[in-house]
């Protein structure tokens, strides 16, 4: 029995090639079925998720398989051009190398997320439910777990936020404890205080309060994120009750002083107030920084923390790597009858990243 | 043996801290909290063992000399820190304890090694007196940690301030966390040295004025630190200098003792 990976991800595929080859959830079952009902595929799992699909399937020739699984695909979703997207295939140690890689997190967009590993049991799961798993994929997708926890347990891939958001949400955490209850007013209605008031939402921040010049787009993102919208003079009025002030305006000058803080402070009984200026120019003044229970945050200083994150996590991928050829080195690939074992040391991480850095060049996305 | 189970204790707080700091320096802090807290249990248990014996030699209370004092007064804080710590969420606690409790120790041991006034045992024992001293004691264990929670809270603002968001930030409690726990920890010893203030005024024999009126001058100390709080004129920030400054007068009630 062989082991191959057949799909594409955000490497290979633009979004829009993604996004139609996508499985919904709902029916995954039925499409599983389908997929271990073409003749030498014996069992699958697809990982379908915004930023891959893929189908694990073990099979009795995977030459063979490889070709129905890709008229399955283009059968299923109805392909015009199938032949414009290059579907990756790996076999055997290359597929479970692969799929390592994954449930670690060194495939992923944001370099050590947690999220895939969450999906890549789902995705099992769901196979498994629908009994379309057996010895070659259980043993295969057990060991990956294994290595998942062990690389994210063993090394820093997942240390530090990788994004302006993240890094916002962290410090507001490390000033209000959870967020449940903390009220966040955005002043300015631009996309990147959008993403920051989604990050803060998504931990537990209660109501989300817009502002802006225009009151028709205040309005509109307010209604996006299920939150107020206030008048662009009004605004002053409400800075006392909120927690969180994110502001990105487009003033060509300051619009929060110190004096207009201090105003504010003694009716806020000790409660901290956390601004995040993601404004070019900015938006308050940095003497703010300077009055008690106040903590200032500009868009430099964030990007700057979250880019330095990506760097350490880049730095932890070769570490990441020797960790799981070491795991293989010592256990082999469970999935794998002996004879389609590779031997100790034949596929490097590195040939696999090259190969996948080949297909990138092929299909710039 | 006593002297033994002191050393043993203050090594564990030592090795605690150092654990502690080597840990968040490695960037690696994620257990540190749970191993600090065994480090910290078996400075407690050897700590609660030397008091024992001490109070066995005297037949009462282990307070009657500075050197027992400090150890005391050391058991109470971290006896505290495991009843707070754990309840307010304050990681960390153990970290910035242990200096604290490291050096009251360590001059309590060196007292006791040059001058142990040995057993100290009373004809009759006052049940009043040894209820003022135990929970007098326990609200200077209070009130020095709520001085470990105002460094913190002033380590973490400043950490805030200045935008430096490294292991010890991410580490250390919410700074809305620490400015509640110094207030609640400045109720409880407020509460405690009520305690202890009201059972001297039963005690067969009272302590003497000066005694007394620096009890007073630390129970007002800290009701007004509370009062300032909740009258709304502080800031977490002031509010957490205070309680460094206020602990001066248990420091020096236990000076004159």
């Amino acid at each position: 029995m062989s082991l191959l990976c057949l799909g594409v991800n955000y490497k290979t595929a633009p979004v829009e090639i993604r996004e139609r080859l996508a499985f919904p959830e709902t029916g995954l079952p039925d499409r599983l079925r389908e997929i271990t009902g073409l003749d030498p595929v014996r069992e699958a799992v697809v990982l379908s998720t915004c930023n891959r699909v893929e189908i694990y399937a073990a099979a009795e020739d995977h030459a063979e398989a490889f070709e129905r699984l890709t008229h399955y695909l283009v059968d299923h979703f109805r392909l015009d051009s199938p032949a414009a997207i290059e579907f990756y295939r790996l076999e055997d140690d290359g597929a479970a190398r692969h799929l390592f890689h994954v449930a670690s997190g060194l495939d992923s967009m944001v370099l050590g997320e947690t999220e895939i590993f969450g999906q890549v049991k789902k995705a099992y799961q769901i196979a498994c439910d629908a009994s379309v798993t057996a010895r070659c994929l259980n043993k295969l997708f057990q060991q990956s777990f294994r290595i998942g926890k062990l690389v994210r347990s063993g090394t820093q891939i997942q240390q530090g936020s990788t994004s302006v958001g993240s890094v916002a949400v962290d410090v507001a955490e490390q000033i209000f404890g959870r967020l449940d209850g903390c009220r966040v007013m955005v002043v300015g209605a631009g996309e990147m205080s959008r993403q920051v008031a989604q990050s803060l939402l998504s931990r537990g921040a209660s109501s989300i309060i817009v502002s802006n010049r225009s009151h028709d787009k205040a309005v509109e993102l307010a209604a996006e994120l299920n939150g107020e919208a206030v008048r662009f003079d009004d605004w002053e009025r409400v800075l006392a009750e909120v927690d969180i002030v994110i502001s990105s305006t487009s003033a060509p000058h300051a619009i929060i002083h110190p004096a207009m803080i201090e105003t504010v402070m003694p009716h806020r009984f000790g409660r901290s107030l956390f601004l995040i200026d993601i404004a070019v120019p900015r938006d308050i003044e940095p003497a703010v920084n300077d009055i008690d229970n106040v903590y200032l945050y500009d868009i430099d200083f964030l990007e700057k923390i979250a880019a330095r994150a990506r760097i350490e996590r880049e730095k932890q991928i070769a570490l990441c790597e020797a960790m799981i050829e070491r795991h293989i080195g010592e256990k082999g690939i469970e999935a794998l009858s002996p004879e389609r074992r590779p031997e100790t040391g034949a596929s490097q991480p590195t040939d696999r990243i090259n190969s996948m850095g080949n297909i990138q060049k092929r299909n710039p996305v | 043996m006593d002297k033994l189970l002191l050393a043993l204790s203050t090594l564990c707080f030592l090795g605690g801290f150092v654990y502690a700091v080597v840990a968040l320096r490695s960037g690696r802090p994620r257990h540190t909290t749970r191993l600090n807290v065994v480090f910290v249990a078996a400075g407690f248990l050897f700590q609660s063992l030397a008091l024992h014996q001490r109070g066995q030699l005297h037949g009462r209370c282990p307070v009657t000399s500075s050197a027992e004092i400090l150890v005391f007064l050391c058991w109470s804080v971290v006896l505290l820190y495991f009843v707070v710590g754990r309840t307010f969420r304050l990681s960390l606690l153990g970290m910035f304890t242990e200096p604290l409790v490291l050096v009251f120790q360590t001059v309590a041991l060196f007292l006791l090694w040059t001058a142990d006034p040995g057993p100290s045992p009373l004809d009759t024992v006052d049940g009043w007196r040894e209820l003022h001293v135990a929970v007098a004691l326990l609200s200077f264990g209070a009130f020095a940690l709520t001085g470990v929670a105002g460094v913190m809270y002033l380590v973490q603002d400043r950490q805030l301030k200045r935008h430096q968001l490294g292991a010890l930030f991410y580490n250390l409690p919410p700074i809305r966390h620490l400015a509640s726990a110094i207030v609640r920890l400045a109720g409880i010893g407020l509460g405690l040295l009520s305690v202890g203030i009201l059972s001297a005024f039963l005690m067969q024999k009272r302590p003497d004025a000066l005694h007394l009126t620096m009890a007073f001058a630390v129970w007002l100390g800290y009701a007004i630190l509370l009062g300032w709080h909740l009258s709304g004129a502080s800031t977490p920030r002031r509010l957490a200098l205070a309680a460094l400054l206020v602990f001066l007068l248990p420091l020096a009630q236990l000076a004159t003792l």
